[in-house]
């Protein structure tokens, strides 16, 4: 769907902004929200650039620059923390061969931290894109990426 | 509503309306609580926490920003702890800031760091923190430039922009301690951003400063501020400049006094630097084979004044004539005026007023009896319908614009918007109607029958103040009975479903305001489409109160005031004509000349004296600040008129289009090295005063013209001061007569102001109308198909108009580098649909035919704005002469000219 496509589908309410940023980012191959989708969106509503990329600036889960295929969180909150979760990103750093906020050169992977995923119970956590894995370990972390990669390589 | 309530703050008995805002009321009344978030214009914000008090009753400190004062209510506003809070807030909000200090602005945060002591390190409870928060700069934006460290997030200038100037350019970006202002996407030049700077005058630090002179300024280091009034549209917005080193250097809004609160655009804001520009005409020059040679003011105005006598007693009186200009004080063009008739003999006397809103005067004096608008600015604000018509008010008259566009947007008035063009106000319109260019009174007379029909009529209105009654109206009414929907849609292309809901709107509403401009007024029925407008008025009552009425926002700084002083070939000062001897006889009393001398037959207009010119007739012409080889219609024929004259003197502030064609220059002040008065589209005299000298021998015009008289032998007066000859206006002029400087020296006054005692009069025709009957009168009148229309040699019609930044022939608005980064280069719009036929792409530079003359090297901007088969061309830009297309086929009743419909080819 192009660009246009995609905001049609929505009114043009101010109120769908939300929406509208999360499809638009959806949509794109590289998981994030284009200057020019955001000129479209903001003249579907009818509102300034400003406000547009505003909203898409607070959530840190938009993103404004290209990113990976994969978009890996991992909960950087208290209880994660004190069960070492910085362990844990070191072997995520390590194992990408990138650091925090980067993307893997192949764009197969982008590495971010997020708030409380809300699975305190079986922490340190991340998400893979819509998908949450518990209990990490670094072991379990490279089992983890390497099942991303043989899939990529299908 | 406004019920009084006595509180006390700090044991001060303070009396406000009750719902006042505590912390407005205690700035009111001299106790000046610290603040930073709140500004009197804008919504509380509540954000600097400063404004804290203690409110006996309530828990701990308020925000006396977000309190409404109530009976009784005992306030403390300052003791130890409230003050210590408040150091400990400064405390906090220098921890985030960048302190270092150019000097260049003024700076509310600073001076209250230094007040409690702040500025030294060792009072300081927090450090520094602001170098490793990362925040940027934003340079990108032409006017302005954006510090984030020196940014204390209080959100004015996200208000100013959203509530005053209705334009909601800026935002926040980002979260929590590093969040900071954006334009755009993070880039204030590529914004949406017009540059009005509302913002920048709005901030409380520096992270938000003008541009211009920024290097050279220090305020704290002998600069003057002087008060006066902005050159450039018809609004009067009041400015105050700085002055360093006898150069302006800033221009701020005045704030609290109308029209404008504090509001300027970008013009008013940055466009001064033409008065300082080495462009600049300093010396009188006098052409000699051909060549222009500087020369003494004396052997100049000998050479004018001896020239002028030589040509009246050759060829008789009528062979001289005078544009006055709408950019001169009232001062300068009641002498100037005075000078045709007293002197030369004649009433040849107009200015551009007869290429602009000559049309909506006409029927307006015809109908009502006064030709000025009807209203205040400030009912812009207050009025639930305002019916637009030709009349791109965000670009022509931009603080007007703040007005209607907060009225649209947070009172939910309608607005309903007649042009052909799309204009950004169409963004904040209920309703758009797009009829085809030249089809107006088609459509006015399709919303009149639909009021007809649905009796929407004020028949009481009627009986008591339209001429004939009720029979006046069935007269219109069976004039407009075959303007069915289905007609007016085929004629108009306006879907009738629209056109009757328009109509419904404006006949139900309370306060409808019409706001007419040069889409209407410039036409070959420019005065038949007013009629049309001022019939739909009276039949339903819309004008005669508050918020109801019809009002021509005027173009330049003075037209109001240029015609009210009667620089105008059928009326004296005042609107008093010039062909009745009993005026003759008063006007001739006050200026203390025979009354035979002044002439009793009526002057030829502006276009009419040209044509004289082409004839032979006239063979003298005195010009003061105008340019008619760019504003003219079909611009060859007055370059052929003009060149047969025998003597031509132009008076003006540069070199211009018309300049070369003259035998004397002579140089002339620009607003901000002129004494005297201006009249805005309201009526408002305003005061303008001089706030830098001249550059080399320039003279201010008034001063120039009565040299030029003295002279010839007859001088105009003896006048020491600009007042004095104020005071000779008011005397010449009833609707003037109470209105003197000392009365002025804080606030405009609206005319008529009949004696001292007389506070002005805000609202027209309130009681009666100002014909001789006091009655308002109908024209019904027909449509009539344009003479010029599209034909297969010539398939397009062209409107020509303005646009922000630039003004008139743009002898100023161009030589203002903020202004012209803004917008430099001529353009067409041309509809998509009419690009691809013609196989025209988007900035494909193309030659422009018409009947009359050819344009060449115009960029297409293809565009929606612009219906199929129609083109539109701003009219400022002196490379691509617009006028060398357009027509001086007149308007019959008001001689104005039909700027707005060429036929016209495209050839690439």
């Amino acid at each position: 769907m192009s660009t246009q496509e995609i905001i049609q589908q929505f009114e043009p309410k101010q109120h769908n902004l939300l929406h509208i940023l999360h499809a638009l980012q959806d949509a794109h191959p590289e998981n994030y929200i284009t200057e020019e989708a955001l000129e479209a969106a903001a003249g579907h509503l009818g509102v300034t650039k400003s406000t547009v990329y505003g909203v898409a600036r607070y959530y840190t889960m938009f993103s404004l620059k290209p990113r990976g295929k994969h978009i890996i969180r991992v909960c950087a909150s208290p209880v994660c923390e004190l069960l070492h979760v910085n362990d844990i990103i070191a072997a995520l750093e390590e194992e990408l061969s990138i650091k925090t906020g980067e993307t893997t050169k192949d764009g197969l992977f982008t590495l971010e931290l997020s708030e409380c995923l809300g699975q305190c119970q079986e922490a340190p956590s991340m998400m893979i894109n819509d998908k949450i894995f518990n209990n990490l370990t670094s072991a379990r972390i490279r089992e983890v990426i390497q099942s991303f990669k043989d899939e990529a390589r299908k | 509503m406004n019920k009084q309530v006595t509180i006390t703050i700090d044991n001060q008995k303070i009396t406000a309306p009750e719902g006042a805002n505590l912390l407005q009321v205690a700035k009111d009344n001299q106790v000046a609580i610290p603040h930073l978030c709140y500004h009197k214009k804008l919504t509380p914000t509540g954000a600097c926490r400063l404004c804290i008090v203690k409110i006996e009753g309530q828990r701990g400190m308020v925000a006396s920003c977000a309190v409404l004062v109530s009976e009784g209510m005992q306030v403390t506003a300052f003791d130890d702890e409230l003050e210590e809070a408040r150091k400990y807030l400064l405390d906090y909000l220098l921890s985030e800031h960048n302190e270092a200090f150019d000097g260049s602005y003024s700076d509310e945060f600073r001076e209250l760091v230094h007040a409690y002591g702040l500025d030294k390190a060792e009072n300081r409870r927090f450090p520094s923190i602001w170098k490793e928060l990362g925040y940027p700069k934003d340079e990108t934006s032409p006017v302005l430039s954006y510090d984030a460290a020196k940014c204390i997030k209080c959100f004015r200038c996200i208000k100013a922009c959203d509530e005053v100037q209705g334009k909601n350019v800026l935002s926040f970006t980002n979260r929590g301690i590093i969040s900071y202002i954006i334009g755009g996407f993070d880039k204030w030049g590529e914004s949406e951003c017009d540059g009005c700077g509302e913002c920048i005058q709005l901030c409380p630090t520096g992270a938000i400063v003008e541009k211009p002179h920024r290097g050279e300024i220090h305020m704290d280091n002998g600069i003057r501020k002087v008060r006066t009034t902005c050159p450039y549209c018809g609004v009067g917005c009041q400015l105050e400049l700085l002055v360093q080193d006898g150069k302006v250097v800033r221009s701020n809004g005045v704030e609290g006094v109308s029209p404008n609160d504090g509001r300027l655009c970008v013009k008013g804001r940055f466009g001064y630097d033409y008065v300082n520009h080495p462009d600049r005409l300093t010396k009188p020059l006098i052409k000699k084979d051909g060549k222009f040679e500087e020369a003494s003011w004396d052997e100049a105005l000998d050479l004018v004044a001896n020239k002028f006598s030589e040509i009246k007693q050759k060829y008789g009186r009528k062979a001289l004539a005078g544009y006055a200009s709408a950019k001169t004080t009232n001062e300068d063009n009641y002498l100037f005026m005075k000078l045709v008739r007293t002197v030369f003999g004649n009433n040849n006397v107009d200015y551009c007023t007869r290429l602009c809103h000559a049309s909506t005067v006409t029927a307006m004096l015809r109908s009502l009896g006064d030709g000025a608008g009807s209203n205040s600015i400030e009912d812009y604000e207050t009025s639930d319908c305002m019916l637009v018509t030709g009349n791109n008010m965000i670009e022509t008259h931009p603080v007007t614009a703040t007005f209607v566009k907060y009225a649209a947007q947070r009172r939910d008035a309608k607005i309903i918007i007649i042009d052909p063009k799309w204009t950004p106000l169409v963004k904040d319109a209920h309703i758009w109607l797009q009829p085809r260019l030249g089809t107006d009174v088609a459509l006015l007379n399709g919303m009149i029958r639909v009021i007809v029909e649905e009796d929407l009529i004020d028949r009481d209105f009627i009986e008591k103040r339209v001429e004939d009654g009720m029979e006046a109206y069935e007269a219109l009414k069976a004039l407009v009975g075959k303007y069915t929907p289905e007609y007016v849609e085929e004629v108009t292309g306006v879907p009738a479903d629209l056109m009757q809901e328009a109509a419904r709107i404006y006949a139900k509403a309370e306060r409808p305001l019409i706001a007419t401009g040069m889409g209407y007024s410039q036409q070959v029925t420019g005065t038949h489409n007013v009629f049309c407008l001022i019939n739909m008025m009276l039949i339903t009552g819309q004008i005669g109160r508050e918020g109801a009425g019809l009002n021509p926002p005027r173009g330049q700084n003075n037209v109001q005031g240029v015609s009210d002083v009667g620089a105008s070939p059928f009326t004296y000062p005042g609107y008093i004509s010039v062909e009745d001897e009993e005026n003759r006889r008063k006007v001739a009393k006050v200026w203390g000349v025979a009354p035979e001398e002044l002439d009793g037959e009526k002057g030829l207009s502006t276009v009419e004296i040209m044509q004289a010119a082409y004839d032979g007739d006239i063979k003298g012409m005195y010009i003061m600040g105008e340019n008619p080889m760019l504003t003219d219609p079909n611009l060859n024929h007055t370059e052929e008129s003009i060149r047969k004259l025998e003597f031509l003197v132009v008076q003006d502030i540069f070199h211009t289009e018309t300049t070369p064609y003259a035998d004397v220059i002579l140089p002339a002040t620009a607003f901000a090295e002129s004494e005297g008065t201006y009249v805005n589209s309201d009526r408002r005299v305003l005061r303008v005063r001089k706030a830098v000298g001249p550059p080399g021998e320039a003279r201010q015009d008034w001063e120039i013209v009565a040299e030029i008289a003295r002279r010839m032998g007859k001088p105009l007066g003896n006048y020491q001061h600009e007042s004095d000859i104020w005071d000779e206006i008011a005397r010449t002029a009833p609707i003037f007569a109470g209105i003197s400087y000392d009365r002025l020296e804080h606030h405009g006054i609206q005319w008529p102001c009949p004696d001292k005692d007389h506070p002005g009069t805000a609202t027209l025709f309130e009681e009666r109308f100002n014909t001789p009957n006091g009655l308002g009168k109908l024209h019904p009148v027909d449509y009539a198909e344009q003479s010029e229309r599209a034909t297969d040699a010539y398939p397009l019609i062209l409107n020509t108009g303005r646009i922000l930044y630039q003004y008139h022939s743009s002898t100023m608005s161009r030589r203002n580098k903020a202004l012209t980064d803004f917008a430099n280069e001529a353009y067409v719009l041309m509809h998509p649909g009419d690009a691809e036929n013609q196989g025209i792409i988007n900035g494909q530079k193309v030659k422009i035919i018409s009947r009359r003359g050819e344009i060449e090297d115009i960029v297409v901007k293809v565009s929606e704005e612009v219906l199929p088969g129609e083109l539109f061309m701003p009219f400022h830009y002196s490379e691509a002469p617009v006028n060398k297309l357009t027509r001086d086929e007149l308007d019959p009743y008001s001689k104005i000219a039909p700027f707005k419909l060429s036929a016209v080819k495209i050839e690439a």
